[in-house]
């Protein structure tokens, strides 16, 4: 018998006949799953969740300009809310403009994953099985919920990404002048094309894992060398920067083969750096994405290997003016280079290495591994490893600059964070005392908008990193190298404690770096948490720069709570795409700990996790369009997520407004009733200036409804606790979250039920020390919750 | 009345890009009209940020606020430090940007349910923060806004003018308001 596999074939017996087969269907296909409501949605199919979603936490516009530019009938004036020439009031074209930045964010992630599964289709062939490890059989929850499939291969990965590239068109096409009238509807569509970058973000991130042999889920992987002073400047040295690592890989695998690896260092910076250590834990990270000027300025680079995303869009000029040759990778950022594609290895190195050429596009992944190594060797051989570029050759130079400054404060206007360069300099100057210009490293994010603001050409970076050399040199640590997934029997174990709220919360602290305070914050904010034994997650920039703040003991935070996701476990899951793990792991406690079904299911889960899962995500410093789609994203899956300061420039926020008590109903399942219940979580998306706010939100926001007293008493004892340490007294609104006196703190239980009693009317049996009488609600050990209708339908039918 | 007119106020200056395109700048004000703003208001409202926690000057002007009886909404954390010298802010838990959302909506009564604020003020913030928020509050409400930070804010209704580079004129300036309250 002939058995159809896929490939050309050539019937002999007819003359000039080819068959070429496809995708094979199988003739049934595998019933993993009852089919649900919503596979593949289309842009429009989701939409009554989202609109009870907006409907309690209502969009907030906060507009960065008063008019519109988009097209050629402007500018207009939509102050006030008025409406453009097209009709558009101000509140819809900021939920447009939010919208476009969405899909900026999903594109990027889904354009990404599409490179990668195509190339990796090419490498290993589309029947290389998705083996996540064995303690993983939810391979793809996300793709499960949104798409509806179940993932077996490389090749399965293109139909979740087809969906999705499919409707990140389908809401671009929205954006278009005359379309939507209501912002809802655009909200609700950048919701939308969000879902769908989760799902690009984990086609990416499961590809890499199978492929390239990443970590599969493993709690405890290696701790690798993080900072800025961390490579042996005696090395060739290969800079890598930006998100797509396909580009990169190549360059360890070139150096293995030769037995050279040890001979060379090779540092990334931002994600990229991520995923380098997760194939090789001999590749190190230098930091953040703002580090890039801090690198290169230094002289630390004998080559920089970009490939895209988040990348300085003068990367080139900053590469030319350190005499670093660049080897630009990805067709999403040429940067007016020549593509030398079809040259050979030694023509491109002697054209970069000479100087003919300040830099390349060479997208060809083989040979960026063969021709940086050559390029960083010959480049350090012509210096001799004496590094020409230290930020100033000596400090009378950097004295001379700083004598410049008039003070004109130019730069102070210019600069993100408003940082008092004036006053730096003239202490300096006065003093010669550079403390006050080192102090402005540790939030500087060397963007250069002050460099150009400056009437004497100052290169104020320079004066500042210079200023903070030695403290920058030495800030270094170890990051615990990215694991991907969560694993489904640690889901099984922490499944319900955190849906009963013994866990209190989940804390999730992704992405930039645009923080309002120095970077050790991040650190601070993150340890009261694992000091409680929340679970904290992390990715991305925020997850190496944990890795670069120390303590007094010289520990970094993965040196001091272990990478299990469990209570007091800091997890790092990755780099950016890597996020997709986090939904995914809220996802999976639907499915493993109460038996949900995923498969195209996505308002039951969602549902289920805003009622139940305390899971907040907190973005310190936001500033990427990925960051507002993958926030966005986490949103509509009733995840709520707490921003920096510099979060509000995105423009829109979700806010609930708790005072409107017609706003916090759910439907119970157990009681067949529309209940009202506590405002919790009161936001899905919130903005905090300091980091005492940061802990408070984001402990109150860890509450939810489903807590059970066990549970709601934790998360109260934490809540309290919190805002009596960093604002001075018991919270605003704690009598809210109170449904009985089993849900008060133990250690206040007699002070809270006075109170309760003296100041808010509730009635108190002080013989039995029990509520009478007050709350919005009694707790039900069996409540059951929902917001949508047919959830409530399916459980209460029969 | 804008204090561009007298010399010894520096001049009104954007303190970023971002806020070129405004249809409507805030007049730049005198101590005195400040006052005289807050003195006509029926329900005003001061809201104090995250910067009372890096500037105890900043803490001893809004005590003097709550003194003049002038209810204090604090932010970030800023409760703290006024608890400690007395005062009861109205407000400790929510953030500036949940306090925003609430002031535009008109059934909001106030944090004491005895009705909205027809006048805020806002001392402590960070400018770029805080621009967003009085940008909203321009564009959809009827609250009048008053910056009194060391940034001129052009989008609020009334604002200090730029006093980064002198902060004891700053100080006086805050002095001022309360003098003439």
């Amino acid at each position: 018998m002939f058995e159809l596999k896929k490939g050309a074939f050539v019937v002999d017996e007819l003359r000039n006949v080819s068959i070429h087969i496809g995708k094979i269907v199988e003739e049934e296909e595998e019933e993993w799953e009852e089919a649900g409501p919503t596979p593949k949605p289309g842009i429009i199919e989701l939409r009554k969740w989202d609109h009870k979603l907006l409907e309690r936490y209502e969009p907030f516009y906060a507009p960065m300009q008063d008019f519109c530019n988009l097209c050629t009938m402007g500018p207009c004036d939509l102050s006030m809310n008025k409406k453009g020439a097209c009709g558009i009031d101000l509140k819809t074209a900021k939920a447009r403009l939010v919208t476009i930045a969405c899909c900026i964010g999903a594109s990027a992630h889904t354009a990404h994953a599409r490179h990668l599964v195509d190339h990796l289709i090419e490498e290993y062939g589309e029947d290389l099985p998705i083996d996540l490890g064995g303690n993983v059989n939810v391979e793809a929850p996300v793709m499960r919920t949104v798409v509806g499939i179940k993932p077996k291969t490389l090749g399965d990965l293109r139909e979740a990404l087809s969906w999705a590239e499919k409707e990140i068109v389908k809401v671009l096409h929205s954006v278009h002048i005359g379309n939507e009238e209501s912002y809802f509807d655009y909200e609700s569509k950048a919701l939308h094309v969000s879902m769908a970058d989760h799902v690009g973000m984990e086609v990416a991130d499961i590809a890499q894992i199978v492929a390239y042999n990443f970590p599969k889920a493993e709690p405890n992987t290696p701790l690798v060398d993080t900072g800025f002073g961390i490579v042996d400047v005696s090395k060739p040295t290969i800079v890598v920067v930006g998100h797509n690592v396909m580009y990169a890989r190549p360059v360890t695998d070139y150096l293995d083969e030769q037995g050279r690896l040890d001979d060379f260092e090779i540092a990334g910076l931002c994600c990229t750096a991520h995923d380098m250590t997760r194939y090789s834990a001999k590749a190190k990270i230098f930091g953040p994405i703002y580090y890039q000027l801090r690198v290169i300025r230094a002289g630390l680079a004998d080559v920089v290997i970009s490939d895209e995303q988040c990348i300085r869009a003068d990367l080139l000029d900053a590469c030319k003016k350190a005499g670093v040759p660049l080897i630009a990778t990805s067709d999403a950022a040429v940067r007016g280079l020549p593509d030398v594609s079809e040259w050979p290895v030694e023509k491109i190195v002697d054209a970069l290495v000479s100087g003919k050429l300040p830099g390349v596009f060479l997208p060809v992944p083989e040979k960026v591994g063969q021709v940086a190594p050559l390029v960083a060797e010959a480049v350090f051989r012509k210096h001799g490893g004496e590094r020409k570029y230290k930020f100033f050759e000596n400090d009378e130079q950097l004295m001379e600059e700083v004598n410049k400054c008039t003070q004109c404060m130019n730069c102070v206007f210019a600069c993100p964070h408003s940082l008092r360069v004036d006053q730096g300099m003239v202490h300096a100057q006065k003093t010669g005392d550079l403390s006050k210009l080192a102090k402005l490293e540790e939030i500087c994010i060397a963007c250069g908008k002050c460099e150009q603001a400056c009437p004497k050409n100052i290169k104020i970076i320079n004066v500042i990193m210079r200023a903070n050399y030695d403290n920058l040199y030495n800030k270094t640590g170890k990051t615990r190298v990215g694991r991907g997934p969560i694993q489904d029997t640690e889901i099984r174990k922490v499944g319900q404690p955190i849906v009963f709220g013994q866990i209190p919360g989940v804390i999730a602290a992704v992405g930039c770096i645009n923080y309002p305070d120095e970077m050790k914050s991040i650190v601070e904010i993150l340890e009261e948490f694992l000091k409680r034994r929340y679970i904290v997650v992390t990715s991305g920039c925020h997850a190496m720069d944990i890795g670069m703040i120390k303590d007094e003991e010289g520990k970094t935070l993965y040196e001091k709570y272990p990478g299990d996701f469990d209570a007091g476990g800091l997890v790092n899951v990755g780099s950016c795409v890597s996020n997709a793990h986090i939904s995914g792991a809220t996802i999976k406690i639907a499915n493993i700990f109460a038996m949900r079904p995923l498969r195209g299911n996505y308002a039951e889960i969602a549902d289920y996790v805003l009622n139940r899962v305390g899971a907040v995500g907190f973005s310190w410093g936001p500033y990427s369009h990925k960051a507002a789609s993958i926030a966005t994203g986490f949103n509509r899956l009733g995840v709520p997520v707490v921003v920096g300061p510099h979060g509000t420039k995105y423009r829109r926020a979700y806010i609930g407004k708790p005072w409107k008590k017609d706003k916090w109903w759910v439907y119970d399942i157990k009681t067949k009733q529309k209940i009202n219940i506590e405002p919790a979580p009161d936001s899905l998306l919130v903005a905090v200036e300091t980091k005492e706010e940061a802990i408070v939100q984001l402990a109150r926001l860890c509450i939810r409804p489903n807590d059970t007293s066990a549970g709601r008493q934790i998360k109260l004892t934490h809540y309290i606790e919190l805002h009596q340490k960093y604002y001075g007294d018991l919270p605003d609104d704690w009598p809210v979250y109170v449904r009985s006196e089993a849900d008060l703190p133990l250690k206040q239980r007699e002070e809270l039920l006075r109170i309760l009693e003296e100041q808010h009317g509730w009635k108190i049996d002080w013989d039995k020390k029990k509520i009478v009488d007050g709350p919005i609600r009694p707790y039900d050990a069996g409540f059951n919750p929902t917001l949508v209708e047919e959830v409530y339908a399916k459980y209460t039918k029969g | 009345m804008a204090v561009t007119k007298e010399e010894k106020f520096p001049v009104a200056k954007r303190f970023d890009i971002a806020d070129v395109q405004v249809s409507r700048d805030a007049t730049a004000v005198k101590p005195k009209i400040v006052a005289n703003v807050i003195k006509k208001a029926k329900r005003p409202l001061l809201i104090t940020g995250g910067q009372l926690l890096k500037d105890e000057k900043l803490v001893e002007f809004a005590v003097k606020f709550a003194e003049k009886g002038i209810p204090i909404a604090a932010t970030a954390g800023s409760s703290k430090p006024l608890i400690e010298k007395g005062v009861k802010p109205v407000s400790k838990t929510y953030t500036l940007h949940q306090i925003t959302q609430f002031l535009q909506d008109e059934e909001f009564k106030g944090f004491d349910g005895s009705g909205n604020y027809d006048t805020v003020v806002f001392l402590g913030f960070l400018p770029y923060y805080l621009s967003r928020m009085l940008s909203s509050l321009k564009h959809f409400s009827k609250i009048t806004t008053i910056a009194i930070d060391e940034f001129y804010q052009p989008h609020a209704k009334f604002s200090f003018t730029n006093l980064t580079k002198d902060r004891e004129l700053y100080y006086s300036m805050l002095q001022e308001v309360l003098d003439n309250l």
